[in-house]
Parts: structure tokens; C-alpha cells; sequence
């Protein structure tokens, strides 16, 4: 949460395309059943570590270490939610699925850049709704 | 800069990371060469890195062309995951080839010390001060009547203020306390400090 507190106004600043939102469009993470929280949270996490941060390289170093310290966390907290879903603890039910679906298609109407981007700067709804969920 | 220049200059060597208490620092032999200054330079390398951006490197800027043969990276070793750290040296625009820890370092090795405490008995109450080890860490207190060590008390402090208010204890008796600490980022504890006794006023 640190890393990205730190650099939040700046990642946010370069999020040009203001009229949708890769997470919240159109229900928010918060109207998410309790029971489908667990695959949510799995599914986000390798959406993150497979597809934003590897497209969020900035010019800024200072910037860049702090999306490494985000992207080392959300690996370690991949592999502790892997046990989980080796355990099949993480039931996938059909709303998830849709809205994780609904998540990859606001995220491909962007160009990979902005997409991850702006998944970047939206990064605060995910925690919000993964504090308050766990 | 230097890729394509032969490297000349030995790479750094004894590349290590000393780790206590959730701060590590990098420290590596110097490179001597007579008549001149050798500066270095530090970069790392998380797990994401290595297996999700092609095993890119990031500097640490404030661990650029320094003249210390030892570096602060706490900022940078901001997960639990397994990191890889490499030196360079340079003089002028000479560079040597990049030296890399031996083994990769993950934050769960620290070494975790037992806090430094202080019993307070301020008339009836009992407070303890705390060392401020930073956010990361939080406090198991046990404390109990001297000679009744079967019936202790525990608390769990989770940021540190200025003096922990244990209880308000009887007159005349003596009370014990020890602490040890705990990190929730790699789920370990310290071992307990020394037990720190005292006595409380009489009536």
C-alpha cells in the first residue's frame, strides 16, 4: 500500500482517458459477492503480475522501483492465494467469471499502454475492496 | 556506456547483504586502483523481474557512482519475495563487468533482535517504553506478579506510542515484564528481551 500511496498522483496524472475505468466499469469491485471474493482477488492478482505492470515502465526511476516494490508484493501475495486455489478454496462461480470477464474487455478497448495505466492508477479500488473483503 | 567497452576493471567482490531487523544493506569489497577514484554503482532485481520482465534490472539511484562500498537498499527490498543484487565499478568511463550476490536474499532471513524495553512504575500503573523499530514491527508484552509466573498477562501493541500502560497494579509488590517483537510481513517473532522487574510503591 506504501509504494503505491507514494506514487499514486503521478500514475494517476498520466491516465489521459477519463470516461471509463478498467475495475469499476459498469459494477463496482464492490458489489461483488463474498463467496466469489476469493477468485476475484486470484484472477486480479495474475491480471496484474501478467498483464499491467510489465506496461507501466516509466522515465522516472524513483517511480519505477516503487512499481517494483508493487509488483514483488503482488507476486507474494499470488503464490499465498496459489495454496488456496490448489486447495480449491477459491470456487469460481458464474458472476465471477463475468466480471472478470467485463474487467479484460474494458481493459482491451484501451491500447495496452493506456490499459495498464490506468489499471495502475486504479489500483487503490483493489485494495480498498481486498482490505475490506479480508 | 560501457557495454562495448572491454572491461578493465575487476568486478566487485564479497557482495553481501547484512539484515537485521527488517533493514538490509549491500556491502562489498573495494576495488583498488592506485591514483584513482573507483566509484560504484547498484541495481536490483526482484522475482517479478526476473520471471515476468525479462530479467530487468533497476538501479538504485541513490546507489549510483557512489565511493562507499555499502548501500542502503531496505527501500527497494519491499517484498517477500527472493531479490538479486549486482555492483559495478567504475573509473572515468571504464566499468567493470557486474558482480552479483551469491545467493538470491529474501527479507524472511532478517534477523530479528529483541526490542530494548524500559518498566516504568508510575505510582500504581505499570507502563513499559518501547523501541520504535519502525512500522513493520509489533509487540508481544507479557507481564506478570514476580513469583507468579503462571498466571501472565499478554498484550499485543501494534504501533508504537510513547509508553505502553500495562495495568494498574496492587501497591508493595513487584511486577515483571518481557518483550518480544513480531513482524507480519514474514510472519517471525524475535526472541523475548531480558525480563525487567520492578516494584511498585507501597501503600
Amino acid at each position: 500500500r506504501t509504494g503505491f500511496t507514494a506514487i499514486k498522483a503521478n500514475i494517476q496524472a498520466r491516465d489521459t482517458v477519463r470516461t471509463t475505468s478498467i475495475l469499476s466499469f459498469p459494477y463496482s469491485l464492490h458489489r461483488v459477492n463474498s463467496e466469489d471474493t476469493c477468485c476475484i482477488i486470484h484472477h486480479l492478482l495474475k491480471f496484474y503480475v501478467d498483464m499491467v505492470f510489465k506496461h507501466c515502465e516509466t522515465e522516472d526511476s524513483w517511480v519505477n522501483r516503487k512499481i517494483s516494490s508493487i509488483a514483488n508484493s503482488f507476486l507474494s501475495i499470488k503464490k499465498n492465494f496459489r495454496h488456496c486455489h490448489q486447495q480449491s478454496l477459491c470456487r469460481c462461480g458464474e458472476e465471477a467469471t463475468q466480471k472478470y470477464k467485463q474487467i479484460l474487455t474494458n481493459y482491451s478497448q484501451l491500447n495496452v499502454k493506456n490499459a495498464a495505466m490506468k489499471s495502475l492508477g486504479e489500483l487503490d479500488i483493489l485494495l480498498d475492496w481486498m482490505e475490506k473483503a479480508y | 556506456m560501457h557495454s562495448d567497452k572491454e572491461a578493465l576493471l575487476p568486478a566487485p567482490q564479497n557482495i553481501s547483504i547484512f539484515s537485521t531487523n527488517m533493514k538490509h544493506f549491500l556491502t562489498w569489497s573495494p576495488v583498488i586502483i592506485p591514483g584513482e577514484t573507483v566509484r560504484y554503482s547498484v541495481e536490483f532485481q526482484g522475482e517479478y523481474e526476473r520471471y515476468y520482465a525479462n530479467e530487468s534490472w533497476i538501479p538504485i539511484s541513490e546507489c549510483s557512482f557512489i565511493i562507499v562500498t555499502q548501500c542502503n537498499v531496505t527501500e527497494d527490498i519491499s517484498a517477500t519475495v527472493p531479490y538479486n543484487l549486482r555492483v559495478r565499478a567504475d573509473v572515468g568511463t571504464q566499468g567493470s563487468e557486474w558482480g552479483t550476490l551469491k545467493r538470491l536474499f529474501n527479507r524472511n532471513t532478517t534477523l530479528l533482535t529483541p526490542p530494548r524495553i524500559k518498566v516504568i512504575a508510575d505510582g500504581y500503573h505499570l507502563l513499559v517504553e518501547l523501541e520504535d523499530m519502525g512500522p513493520a514491527f509489533q509487540f508481544h508484552i507479557l507481564y506478570w506478579k514476580n513469583g507468579q509466573e503462571s498466571s501472565v498477562q499478554k498484550m499485543m501493541v501494534k504501533e508504537i506510542t510513547s509508553a505502553v500502560h500495562l495495568d494498574t497494579v496492587e501497591a508493595g509488590t513487584d511486577y515483571c515484564v518481557k518483550v518480544q517483537t513480531y513482524v507480519e510481513a514474514i510472519n517471525r517473532s524475535s526472541n523475548f528481551s531480558q525480563t525487567q522487574c520492578i516494584r511498585v510503591q507501597d501503600a
